[in-house]
């Protein structure tokens, strides 16, 4: 943690402190202020940093862990730093039978990344998401939880150029930390209990039980798949034996 | 068909989130009403009298459920549930956005009926537009004097919370909402015991939806009996139905309960030129496919449970002659899968299994005996669990397995692929 990010979270500590009071006093006990908390950490600093977590846990008086496991149960709530604009294209059963599977891959064309990625730039994540409730308007999508409706490709050709532009209508998102290359993964795979260790999927190549995003940080960085073209059974096989190699020591090396 | 509107009124035509445009329709007459005249005791009777049922899915008779509190002091609790997520639903999202002030009326009434003094309201995460606007309404009620102390001069005071979720499906679940509503993960907890006799802080509580609640001030309006008189004998009153998929007219439909689905699909336009009818999902992602069959069926709790399927949370999905199932299905069982809370392991593996086995299908390196197992699996799952999520997945995918074989096994009889490993 370097000085500079740290008196960046102390001013949107002081700022968002009084709010936190008041939300606290809202409820009967206080420990139910700590979603609308997080929420107004994540609205200031575009994510909830692990100061934030543990500024929750001192306002609200509960250990840090319990923070962090409630954080981690749900999907809204960022664990890593994102880009300015989160692209949530909906791939629920009604936008599927409506064509949202050429707008999810139009995206993935035009963005360069998949599911869960941010953008070198730092100016786009992209999630596929699940059904947003707006099925009468397939395919949607949200960006940074405003919708937009019946997606095409002009559609969405026209919004990445306003976003780049920065003309577009839905501001963007505060950034106070450099997503880079990092891997962004939504606290989502946190739910799933111990034992659930994946294997790879296209989608979700880091597998269900990889939840830190480890060994896929250690694919992407090495060599990103092709984002419109499925990798091979041969591949992932041979990207699962790479990732195993680096993990467990080579026999004898360790003695 | 001419359709009466009740909740729906005015949507689309007149500015409703404006407290003085919803008064001038006659609202918030009926919580003064409420307030001064009548006694908690006679909005339950009046509940109970018109015949009105759970709006979010299940279905349960709302007055019983009032009734269940337990007789004691203990401070009692109503929450509204607006955590939609349920795939194909999407009326709550429309009542919350466009007429947040009949949902706050019916909210409070409720809230007296069941001497609760502090109401909450779960709105789902994504609604960021709709928690905007049910807040800016919440102020211009409370300025107005129908939320807060003393309401309307007399010892009445309720207060109510917007509490926003934050991406969950599990948390539309009433016990993972409390847990959710808590500060804690959106788990569902055992039951017993239920809600009504320990649920929020511990303390008897009941919830209800969005829509269910925003009925309240129009049954006390026209009577309990004008309610009762629509639809069926167990299905009484209006439903809003969310229709979408392959239709003309997607969007949400008022319906009477009782209507028969051919008469629904063409209140929703019908079906595309050219395109013939494959099947129709009556209450969203967890209820069972319906086909040609059924269509002369009413759409009611009764006839659709009859069917093997049910009404839940009034999402319909129309699918034409375009629609590759094996698709659709693996889209619903993903949002299963990804949706588990984790607890239960028949729910968190099996979800997960399936999602797997039904991508290996739809990348053609599928058995044909993993059709099979779809089935098994999915059987497997139902009444193992705290919740009935993991007795979501086998509805639909079983009805069209069942139903489309054929193109389930179009996917897998392929010559096979041999790799060295």
């Amino acid at each position: 943690m370097t000085q500079e990010t740290n008196s960046v979270f102390a001013e949107i500590y002081q700022r968002v402190k009084p709010e936190c009071e008041r939300i606290i006093a809202m409820y009967p006990q206080s420990r139910s202020a700590l979603l609308p908390m997080l929420h107004l950490f994540q609205s200031e600093e575009g994510w909830v940093s692990p100061e934030a977590q543990r500024a929750c846990a001192e306002m609200l008086d509960l250990p840090p862990s319990v923070v962090e496991s409630t954080a981690s149960f749900y999907s809204l709530f960022f664990k890593r730093p994102v880009g300015k604009y989160m692209l949530q294209p909906c791939r629920g059963i009604g936008c599927i039978i409506n064509g949202a599977e050429e707008a999810m891959a139009y995206f993935r064309k035009q963005l360069g990344v998949g599911h869960y990625e941010t953008t070198d730039d730092g100016l786009f994540s992209y999630e596929e998401v699940e059904c947003l409730a707006a099925c009468d308007r397939a395919p949607c999508m949200q960006v940074n939880l405003e919708f937009v409706y019946d997606l095409t490709p002009e559609k969405i050709d026209a919004m990445l150029a306003a976003m780049r532009a920065g003309t577009y209508a839905t501001p963007p998102l505060p950034q106070t930390a450099k997503p880079g290359k990092t891997w962004h993964v939504s606290y989502e795979t946190g739910k799933k209990a111990a034992g659930a260790q994946g294997v790879s999927s296209p989608n979700d190549p880091g597998g269900i039980g990889d939840r830190s995003g480890v060994s896929m940080l250690r694919l992407i960085e090495k060599d990103p798949y092709p984002i419109d073209v499925r990798p091979t059974r041969e591949r992932l096989v041979a990207d699962g034996r790479q990732v195993l190699e680096e993990i467990v020591p080579a026999e004898g090396e360790s003695h | 068909m001419a359709l009466e509107k009740v909740l729906t009124a005015g949507i689309g035509e007149l500015n409703l989130r404006d407290i003085d445009v919803y008064r001038a329709q006659g609202g918030y007459v009926q919580l003064e009403r409420a307030i001064k005249e009548l006694a908690p005791a006679d909005i339950l009777d009046l509940a109970n009298k018109s015949g009105l049922r759970g709006r979010g899915g299940a279905g349960f008779p709302t007055g019983r459920k009032w009734s269940f509190l337990p007789a004691n002091d203990r401070p009692r609790y109503l929450v509204c549930n607006s955590d939609e997520a349920e795939p194909g639903t999407f009326k709550d999202h429309m009542l919350i956005e466009e007429t947040p002030h009949q949902i706050i009326e019916g909210i409070i009434i409720g809230a007296y009926a069941i001497g609760c003094k502090h109401a909450f309201i779960y709105i789902r995460g994504e609604f960021l537009e709709g928690y905007r606007i049910f807040c800016a309404a919440l102020e211009q009620a409370r300025a107005a004097g129908y939320v807060g102390e003393k309401l309307f001069g007399t010892d009445v005071s309720i207060e109510l919370t917007v509490h926003r979720g934050a991406g969950a499906y599990i948390c539309g679940e009433e016990t993972a909402l409390l847990n959710s509503l808590e500060g804690k993960r959106g788990e569902p907890r055992l039951k017993p015991p239920f809600p009504a006799v320990k649920g929020l802080y511990g303390e008897p509580t009941v919830v209800n939806n969005v829509e269910t609640l925003g009925y309240l001030p129009h049954i006390m309006r026209r009577g309990p009996e004008w309610f009762a008189a629509v639809g069926t004998e167990k299905s009484a009153g209006y439903k809003v139905v969310s229709v979408s998929g392959h239709v003309q007219k997607p969007g949400n439909y008022e319906i009477p309960l009782g209507m028969t689905m051919r008469e629904l699909i063409e209140v929703a336009g019908g079906l595309r030129p050219g395109r013939s009818f494959r099947g129709i999902q009556p209450g969203g992602g967890s209820s069972a496919c319906l086909f040609d069959e059924h269509l002369d069926l009413g759409y009611d709790y009764e006839s659709l449970a009859g069917a093997g399927s049910m009404l839940g949370s009034g999402a319909v999905y129309v699918f034409d002659d375009s629609t590759d199932f094996v698709k659709a299905a693996h889209a619903l069982v993903r949002f299963y899968a990804h949706e588990s809370c984790g607890q239960c392991t028949p729910c968190r593996e099996g979800g997960d299994w399936l999602e797997r086995t039904l991508e290996r299908i739809l990348h053609g390196e599928g058995l044909e005996s993993d059709i099979d197992m779809l089935v098994q699996v999915s059987h497997q799952m139902t009444g193992i669990n705290l919740c009935p999520l993991g007795d979501s997945i086998e509805p639909f995918l079983a009805s069209v397995v069942k139903r489309y074989p054929e193109q389930f096994y179009a996917y897998v009889r392929k010559p096979p692929q041999t790799v060295a490993v």
